[in-house]
């Protein structure tokens, strides 16, 4: 790995009494017959960095999907906040998102804006009128390291920039928790290094922070808490965990 | 206000950013719609005309001669003609005596010698209406028969069988006209919806991401009706201008030809409106209906 370890929080999260996420005996079966989650119970609370490991179709992207209610469970509650979202109306959905950023392992860019408006995009949406958006936008791509790419458009970017810009656009709302799906499934193992680190400063500012992933290496270095989903179990929970149970070749 | 005019600033930037960036899902959506409007507003144009001509030929033809018999008295006829002015049916009524029928007869020559050849006059006084509707003359033939006044071998002129194709036609005319407009305006919403829909599918990406950023429906509609608007805006003018156009040299080529087409100014003008405004909110309806699948989730 070329790029430094990101520096820890030095403090453990200070936990509210009420997490911030939690699911509750959660269930979801699609209209086909799939049974995506089963019985799922989790709470996250503020401040957390998870990462969401398990095989392709385990029901991880479910479970992202579940949170910003793009699809409803079929059994069980979810709230985040505190508000139950599970049935949620779909008028209140707008401000249910907002509390969230999202990257998705494709970015989602829009090919004809430049980095600045793709970032400004967010903004302009959620926030119309707000005064000093051109501000706002410059602070967040200095963030991600991209200050000097404003005027750029996606394709002149690499994949692990485009991610980078796909974060900025997700953080420049000051959202209370960071989804990140696959953020680096496109991405050879330098990028994606460069991208966890970028989430672990993100976590280190106060943000909530949940990653799915398959990524092995960057999970065993970064040593967080880890949720194993498999066949839509939770199968396992851990503070400090890896990406395979200690000592075994399985999930 | 500061938030609703970003809001509207936003939509209305949007609208014309995303209407040249796709410049050719655009203009085939303009395309599209214009040659609808064209088709509708060319054929209510049309309609329209052959409706006015007709109109004039079923004025000229909601004529009948009651003719009446020699030994009527003069009350009666008068009895009869006063019933019949306050008829409200009847436009008007006209007294002909035998002498006035006579010398419209001598207009023609022939008629004029073989009345000159019989030395007395043979031709019936009568009563000349003109009737509001044709379907009315057959009835007034009827009532006609029945009086006593009226010549009992030639009560009127009455002809069924041009007054039946006459009434045909007009009929005939009329339903192909209805049966048009509305297979017309049924293409024309499931063309535009489909037209829309594919100019919004190319843009799925931007909908998905202000969904996910937590945009609201009607922000992320709007930009996409005002597109609509602005292309059925377009699509309204271009196609007006030609149906206008179209619709003056098809006056002046029909009375070229003997056949007496009126300019309508005041219906031109209502229909031009209606296409302007029938366009803006076609756009409108179809990219609501375009975009609402995006929506759902």
């Amino acid at each position: 790995m070329s790029v430094a370890v990101a520096e820890r929080s030095a403090a453990p999260p200070q936990h509210a009494l009420r997490p911030v996420i939690s699911f509750h005996g959660v269930s979801k079966v699609y209209p086909n017959g799939t049974e995506a989650l089963r019985d799922v119970d989790l709470a996250i609370h503020q401040g957390d960095f998870c990462f969401l490991v398990g095989p392709s179709g385990a029901g991880k992207s479910t479970l992202v999907r579940l949170l910003i209610r793009d699809e409803a469970p079929s059994t069980g509650r979810i709230f985040i906040d505190g508000q139950e979202v599970s049935r949620m109306s779909h008028r209140k959905l707008p401000k249910l998102r907002r509390k969230f950023g999202i990257v998705f392992q494709d970015y989602k860019l829009l090919t004809r804006r430049t980095v600045a408006q793709n970032v400004a995009f967010a903004l302009q949406v959620t926030r119309p009128g707000q005064r000093h958006m051109r501000e706002k936008v410059e602070e967040v791509l200095w963030i991600v390291g991209l200050e000097d790419k404003l005027d750029k458009f996606p394709d002149e970017l690499s994949g692990g920039e485009q991610q980078r810009v796909a974060i900025a656009r997700a953080l420049v709302h000051r959202p209370r928790i960071f989804l990140a799906d696959e953020p680096t499934g496109n991405l050879d193992p330098d990028t994606s290094w460069g991208i966890v680190q970028l989430l672990l400063q993100i976590n280190h500012r106060g943000t909530t922070v949940l990653m799915a992933t398959h990524n092995r290496e960057v999970v065993d270095l970064v040593r967080r808490r880890v949720i194993a989903i498999d066949n839509g179990r939770v199968v396992r929970d851990e503070a400090e965990g890896s990406y395979l149970r200690e000592g075994t070749a399985t999930l | 206000m500061r938030q609703v005019l970003a809001s509207l600033w936003f939509a209305l930037h949007s609208a014309g950013q995303n209407f040249r960036r796709n410049l050719g899902v655009s203009l085939a959506g303009v395309f599209t719609m214009g040659l609808i409007i064209f088709l509708v507003g060319g054929s209510l144009l049309f309609t329209h005309s052959v409706d006015t001509v007709l109109q004039g030929q079923e004025q000229n033809a909601s004529h009948l001669k009651i003719y009446l018999s020699d030994n009527a008295s003069l009350a009666a006829i008068t009895n009869f003609e006063s019933r019949l002015k306050h008829d409200p049916r009847v436009i008007s009524v006209t007294f002909e005596t035998k002498d006035q029928a006579q010398q419209q007869a001598s207009q023609n020559p022939s008629i004029k010698s073989a009345l000159a050849v019989l030395g007395s006059n043979p031709l019936p006084a009568s009563l000349n209406l003109d009737v509001r509707k044709l379907t009315y003359l057959s009835q007034f033939n009827a009532e006609a028969k029945a009086m006593p006044i009226v010549d009992s071998t030639t009560p009127t002129d009455y002809n069924s069988d041009v007054i039946g194709k006459l009434n045909t036609v007009i009929t005939v005319i009329e339903w192909v006209g209805a049966i048009i407009a509305i297979i017309l305006l049924t293409i024309s919403i499931v063309i535009i919806m489909n037209t829309i829909r594919t100019a919004v599918y190319s843009r799925r990406t931007e909908i998905e991401i202000m969904k996910l950023v937590g945009a609201t429906d009607w922000f992320v509609r709007w930009p996409f009706i005002l597109e609509g608007m602005l292309g059925g805006l377009l699509a309204a003018i271009f196609s007006g201008a030609v149906v206008f156009g179209a619709y003056r040299l098809f006056v002046q080529a029909a009375q070229g030809n003997l056949l007496s087409v009126p300019f309508d100014t005041r219906y031109t003008i209502t229909l031009l409106i209606v296409l302007l405004v029938g366009g803006v909110a076609v756009g409108a309806f179809g990219s609501f209906l375009g975009v609402r699948r995006f929506l759902s989730a």
